[in-house]
């Protein structure tokens, strides 16, 4: 039979604040020591409060505006019991009646649109390591502030769940609220799937897997999930609505424990932490910081930038926002040519991520896109002195002094070219290739060009240098 | 509403408490005493009432994203652990 999968998606977003949600310890546990960035709040030590961080709610609010999303000036904090040692505390502070990000949408390169049902600000738990008769805990990441995004079932395939993981993370990252480093967890995805008969009025029942850290595994688990129910319903079986896990090396979901009803995690107002009540001043102050948006990009460069080379630069948000600035005094057909040098040279170079934090100016970048314009400088040499313009040691003297000194700049001038020419010609070794052209062998030419570039040491124009022989020899 | 025994052992469970019998027939009986109270509630008309969040009536505390001092090291914290593994707290295994 054919079914018609329903796919929702939850993904929580790690915000890139210096301190933690609730308390004012270091939240970069990047390359730390286990246990080093806690405090007793973290801890949940008797008597402890809670102190909301201020950069969290600004987040926020850009967050959700990235997503076109009303932003709620009412909202508060609850608790979520559980009993795990992830959370010293029992309970995760979280926003489960008034969450601050209210409804929206997020649209993806292919015009779908996704519905967001809300998000909602909470702390993040610990990190649990098994082994084979214990466990370790390590709290470095306990409360580190994260907002959950809830889509709307609006997904029906396995392309759009990837695509749509794909923009809510270059929309976070775009906004600055996230590092969107997925390898290292700062943006993971529960999906929740279910498949229904085609023209079926109610959604099957659907299995969640937990914890999905790449778009590709997104896909994947949609994929087997779609499969697995699919054949479930095909042998007159039924889809139990469970937990699953994903095991990204056999490429399967399995079952996990039951879960828990929403009733069994006991929310209740949170006492210790006062609501959050936001004028539309404030909203709307931290809102116009909102930088340009991947949509925005797309349509500020549709018809100069090539759509798929967009599509990478996009997920670079620092070579995008460097194409933006180019695009206040470059001409277009120097933006052309400089999106397809970052895409085509430098992403190409190893490593391009180190690059990416100090990019050079976009006055350099404009002079050399003016100089391969003006024929100064061949395609190969525009690539090496485009390279050069990153090169720690190199950047920050201009790219026609870099030219200059690595002796790439072409000789365009007709007389000069006209002089070195005839001091070739004049030359015995060249005179049976002179005979030979004229007598119809056209591809001596490569030859005598060969001769002069020599001569010039590599600075000639070949193209230039070709012309002038062929009026030379005519 | 009548709490039975069922709930009392459910609720002991969601918070991994193991209760002997004696905890579990005292236990219910203050629980469904807290209930009968709290329900007087119910026979007050709240239909046009605000619910009461918190009762200080404090908004928008919060404060900067700067990092301070901590009143306690590493050390400190860890060592309130039962036990305690190259800077990580030790607990039976859970999955």
């Amino acid at each position: 039979m054919k079914y018609i999968p329903t796919i929702g998606i939850e993904c929580h977003v790690q915000l890139k604040t210096k301190t933690k949600l609730f308390s004012e310890v270091d939240n970069d546990a990047r390359g730390k020591e286990p246990n080093s960035c806690v405090s007793p709040v973290c801890y949940a030590l008797p008597g402890m409060l809670p102190r909301l961080n201020g950069e969290a709610i600004r987040l926020a609010i850009l967050a959700g505006r990235a997503m076109n999303c009303e932003i709620n000036p009412v909202s508060r904090f609850d608790r979520k019991h559980y009993f795990y040692p992830d959370s010293p505390k029992g309970f995760q502070i979280t926003q489960f009646y008034q969450p601050i990000i209210g409804p929206g949408y997020v649209e993806l390169p292919s015009g779908v649109k996704i519905r967001i049902e809300h998000a909602h600000l909470e702390g993040d738990a610990g990190k649990l390591t098994h082994f084979d008769t214990y466990s370790l805990v390590d709290l470095n990441r306990v409360d580190t502030p994260l907002i959950e995004i809830v889509s709307m079932p609006d997904i029906h395939s396995s392309k759009d769940a990837h695509d749509y993981c794909k923009e809510l993370w270059r929309l976070m990252c775009h906004a600055g609220v996230t590092y969107g480093d997925l390898y290292n967890g700062n943006m993971r995805f529960d999906i929740n799937v279910s498949i229904a008969p085609e023209g079926a009025k109610e959604l099957g029942t659907r299995a969640e897997v937990k914890n999905l850290n790449s778009f590709k595994a997104v896909e994947r688990a949609v994929e087997y999930e779609i499969k697995r129910q699919s054949k479930l319903l095909d042998a007159g079986e039924k889809v139990v609505q469970e937990t699953r896990g994903w095991d990204d090396g056999a490429g399967k979901t399995t079952g996990q424990r039951s879960k828990e009803e929403a009733k069994d995690y006991r929310y209740m107002p949170e006492p210790d932490l006062p609501p959050i009540n936001l004028s539309s001043e404030f909203i709307e102050e931290e809102a116009s910081k909102l930088p340009l948006m991947p949509s925005d990009y797309r349509k500020k460069f549709k018809k100069i930038i090539r759509e798929d080379i967009i599509e990478i630069l996009l997920d670079y948000p620092e070579l995008m926002r460097k194409i933006e600035e180019l695009s206040q005094s470059g001409k277009e057909s120097q933006l052309t040519a400089i999106s397809n040098l970052f895409v085509s040279v430098l992403l190409a170079e190893e490593k391009s991520v180190e690059y990416l934090n100090d990019l050079p100016s976009a006055k350099d970048l404009i002079e050399l896109s003016e100089m391969n314009e003006k024929k100064e400088l061949s395609s190969t040499a525009t690539k090496e002195v485009f390279l050069r313009l990153f090169d720690p040691q190199m950047k920050g003297r201009g790219a026609k002094n870099i030219a200059k000194e690595l002796g790439l700049i072409q000789e365009n001038d007709l007389g000069a070219l006209e002089e070195i020419v005839d001091i070739v010609l004049a030359k015995p070794e060249t005179k049976k290739a002179q005979d030979d052209f004229r007598a119809g062998e056209e591809k001596v030419i490569g030859f005598l060009v060969g001769q002069v570039m020599k001569e010039s040491k590599g600075k000639a124009n070949p193209s230039a240098v070709q012309d002038i022989l062929r009026k030379k020899l005519a | 509403m009548e709490i039975k025994r069922e709930d009392i052992l459910h609720l002991a469970s969601l918070s991994n408490f193991s209760l002997s019998e004696d905890e579990v027939t005292s236990l219910g009986k203050d629980l469904q005493d807290i209930i009968k109270y709290i329900s007087q509630l119910d026979k007050l008309n709240t239909d046009e009432i605000e619910p009461t969040y918190q009762v200080f009536e404090m908004e928008n505390v919060w404060r900067e994203d700067e990092i301070l001092p901590q009143d306690a090291s590493r050390e400190e914290l860890l060592g309130l652990a039962q036990e305690e593994k190259e800077h990580q707290i030790k607990v039976p295994k859970v999955l």
